[in-house]
């Protein structure tokens, strides 16, 4: 099956400031894909160039097959967007929402069903002012729906949100995997990333500087453990760094901190270490690194 | 087309949840009614000849203040940003949105129509023409409307836009202010707004001939509208980031204010800015007033209109003095006129009339009282009147029915002015009467007088008096010669003792 988005080389400029600068990318059928970067990296205006809601200045965009430069609106049809803030008018109930974006599409699903799917069944005739966040973020969820989309982009979807509504949007975005939607979503919490999403790109300063599914980014990043060290009496720090592997050493007092890239062969050589200065371990813990690790150093290292 | 609709029904719906909007689209265009009603409230048809301003008000509230307002707010709100999301077409929103603030205007209008004919305005004289300069002035500020929404970049804006436009439109755009009342700089001034021409055309059909009368107005108005609407909808902005200093295209504007300037231009070329006769004359009269059969007595305001006088057989208005008074008869004289009409009147008819009328002491048709003497600074003014008003040649030459009628302007204009010496003329104007006309007779033209308001020539220009400045609005001081004529009744028949 032929890939849902294809990017190329995509630019976009403001005032002569570039935001975009050549980003490529394909999502494939049924996958999630994350779109991370910090504040100002590009993503919002690669995602707003996808939807419509931006005409880039170069650079090719198929959804769902058709170009989305030259068929905008045979496209709108085809995709549904969640975006960051609820957008809608404050005494408008969910149910005359659903009912009044459900009438912009072709084919649409009934409001009573999107209401039940989305829990929203309760506060149907509510006004949306008198909604709490988690309910309004569903209520923008569903509203990506009313036109039975094939891919669906959610802008930022958990942005504000408490953990209960967090964790209640995760599992709606996991059953959209389940009923075979694409979904495209940006997100500033790079753990839901990890743990959603089939593929991630990091963008910054406008270019794609990775991307893959995150277990292999953590894999191959240099950032791939992370080793916290408590010892009875303090360790010459400067002779960790010469540990193979070791990098970003911090002490604080008795505590230790550093990343390796070989957690085994660093282990080994601290334990010796430790052994020669006569410092016994009082905590030793090693975590692998997590997307954000990968994330930070991938964006520093552009930046330096 | 499923799309346009649910969105007006939304759009609609959302309007009449919105406590605000119902308050600035329904309750000040009555509140504004209310307040002409009791400015006016002595005018023989209450609001009759100021519906053209109030429904202009009304359009011109919900047009220029509640369309861009909602459209802002949600622009804010990133609705319009979803909205592009979709696959509808820009037009049809811009449309349906159109529609749906036509129908709010509409209706705004339709209950100001409604309370004006509840507290005893006669219906209008020609309903559809009416409908359709309604539309044509909805569509024109529609279209400003749309033009304050591409340009203001928030709410606040909208508001300080609305003013902008709104108040001289008012105060010097013949809305609020009969252009009559305004100098002659600002009637030129208010060539160049659609509020002028919005009040005409709607004017036009309670009291003048209809669309027949209108079609410069109408004509201007769907200029202004189009050119509104076509530079709005080019600027439409989806997006609240998005400023209008940085929008491209912002050459559009200059379409918008392209057609005002069009218009003024041409009301300049083609004579208009004096104000149009269709506004204030109905048939052609060239002399005072025949007599014709006794009007029945004007009722008050709050009481059911009496015989219809719009369009009222209103002689031309003469704005200067009249300097050439009709020569009186030569000997031998003719064969014996037949009896005025005001001859047949009795003191019944003068019991009848309605002599609830404002306080001497108020603001309109003040009345001095036999003792009291003016300031000396306008001791002058009063002295010069006294002297002068045995042989001003209005009040002297002629019949008795018109001196006397054109005796009372000489209280009524500087009452219409609202000039300090309004309190003293009008004892002067009593006493000259008394003295000059046998008491039967005078009861019995004041009378008449009283009972036919709208007849006669007016005069608002009473300077080789001595007391400078004219009257805009005749048709005040026509309403203030009634009020003193009823009054002098009042003090002739000893119902008003002094």
């Amino acid at each position: 099956m032929s890939a849902h988005v294809v990017v190329r080389d995509l630019h976009k400029a403001y005032g002569g400031v570039a935001a975009v600068r050549g980003v490529s990318f394909t999502i494939q059928p049924g996958e999630i894909f994350g779109l991370l970067g910090p504040n100002g990296a590009g993503k919002t205006t690669t995602v707003e160039c996808l939807v419509g809601l931006r005409e880039p200045d170069s650079g090719e965009i198929e959804v769902c097959g058709l170009d989305a430069r030259r068929q905008p609106r045979a496209v709108k049809q085809k995709i549904g967007v969640a975006l960051q803030a609820t957008s809608l008018q404050d005494k408008i109930t969910p149910r005359e929402a659903l009912r009044l974006f459900g009438s912009f599409y072709e084919g649409r699903v009934a409001a009573t069903e999107l209401l039940e799917r989305f829990a929203l069944a309760e506060k149907a005739d509510a006004p949306v002012d008198s909604l709490s966040g988690g309910q309004r973020q569903r209520l923008a969820l569903a509203l990506a729906f009313v036109n039975r989309p094939q891919l669906v982009f959610l802008d930022e979807p958990t942005t504000g949100l408490d953990p209960q509504s967090r964790r209640e949007l995760h599992a709606a975005i996991a059953r959209m995997k389940a009923d075979g939607h694409t979904v495209l979503f940006t997100t500033h919490y790079l753990d839901e990333a990890e743990h959603l999403c089939d593929r991630v790109a990091i963008i910054d300063r406008g270019r794609i500087v990775a991307s893959g599914p995150p277990q292999e980014l953590i894999a191959q990043s240099s950032a791939s453990q992370a080793v916290t060290l408590v010892t009875s009496r303090p360790v010459d720090a400067t002779k960790l760094t010469a540990l193979p592997g070791v990098s970003a050493v911090t002490t604080d007092g008795a505590e230790i901190r550093f990343q390796t890239s070989h957690a085994t062969a660093t282990l080994a050589a601290l334990t010796s270490l430790l052994t020669a200065q006569r410092a016994e371990v009082v905590e030793l813990q090693v975590k692998k690194a997590s997307l954000e690790d990968v994330f930070l150093q991938l964006t520093q290292e552009a930046k330096a | 087309m499923n799309a346009v609709l649910a969105h007006l029904g939304v759009s609609l719906r959302l309007h009449f949840r919105n406590r605000m909007a119902l308050l600035y689209g329904y309750l000040f265009p009555l509140i504004f009614l209310v307040a002409f009603w009791v400015l006016y409230r002595h005018e023989k048809i209450p609001l009759l000849r100021h519906m053209g301003e109030l429904l202009t008000v009304a359009a011109l509230g919900g047009a220029c203040f509640g369309l861009p307002t909602t459209l802002v707010s949600e622009r804010e709100r990133g609705v319009w940003r979803r909205y592009k999301l979709s696959p509808v077409p820009t037009w049809a929103f811009v449309a349906s949105t159109v529609v749906a603030r036509y129908l709010i205007i509409l209706t705004a209008g339709l209950l100001q129509l409604g309370l004006a004919l509840a507290i005893g305005m006669t219906f209008p004289e020609h309903p559809l023409s009416l409908f359709v300069a309604f539309t044509f002035v909805a569509f024109a500020f529609i279209g400003l409307g749309l033009v304050i929404a591409a340009l203001a970049d928030n709410v606040p804006a909208v508001q300080a836009l609305g003013q902008c436009i709104f108040l001289p439109m008012l105060i010097i755009g013949g809305v609020a202010v009969q252009l009559a009342a305004l100098p002659a700089w600002a009637q030129h001034v208010s060539a160049f707004f659609p509020g002028r021409y919005a009040v005409e055309a709607i004017q036009g059909a309670f009291t003048g001939r209809g669309l027949a009368g209108a079609r410069f107005s109408l004509l201007a108005l769907a200029l202004v509208g189009f050119a509104g609407c076509l530079a709005g909808a080019r600027l439409f902005r989806w997006d609240a980031q998005q400023r209008f200093a940085n929008l491209r295209g912002r050459a559009w504007l200059l379409v918008a204010v392209a057609a005002w300037v069009a218009v003024g231009l041409i009301a300049e070329a083609r004579g208009r800015i004096a104000i149009p006769v269709d506004k204030e004359v109905s048939p052609p009269a060239s002399q005072p007033a025949p007599a014709p059969a006794p009007a029945p007595a004007p009722t008050t305001p709050l009481a059911t209109a009496p015989a219809p006088v719009a369009p009222a057989p209103v002689a031309p208005v003469a704005t200067t003095p009249a300097t050439t008074p009709a020569p009186r008869p030569l000997t031998p004289p003719p064969p014996a006129p037949p009896e005025p009409a005001w001859a047949k009147l009795t003191r019944a008819d003068a019991e009848a009339l309605d002599y609830q009328v404002p306080p001497d002491n108020g603001i309109v048709s003040p009345f001095a009282a036999p003792d009291e003497e003016p300031e000396d600074f306008m001791k002058e003014q009063v002295d010069g009147v006294r002297n002068k008003i045995a042989t001003w040649p209005p009040g002297s030459d002629g019949d008795d029915l018109r001196c006397i009628r054109n005796l009372l302007y000489i209280a009524a204009v500087p009452d219409a002015i609202q000039m300090p010496v309004e309190r003293y003329l009008p004892r002067v104007v009593y006493n000259h009467l008394i003295d000059t006309y046998p008491k039967e007779k005078l009861i019995k033209i004041l009378t008449y007088i009283a009972q036919t308001p709208e007849q006669g020539m007016v005069i608002t220009d009473i300077s080789d008096l001595g007391i400078e400045g004219a009257a805009g609005d005749p048709m005040v001081v026509r309403e203030r010669a009634y009020l003193y004529a009823i009054k002098m009744v009042a003090r002739l028949t000893g119902r008003k003792q002094e």
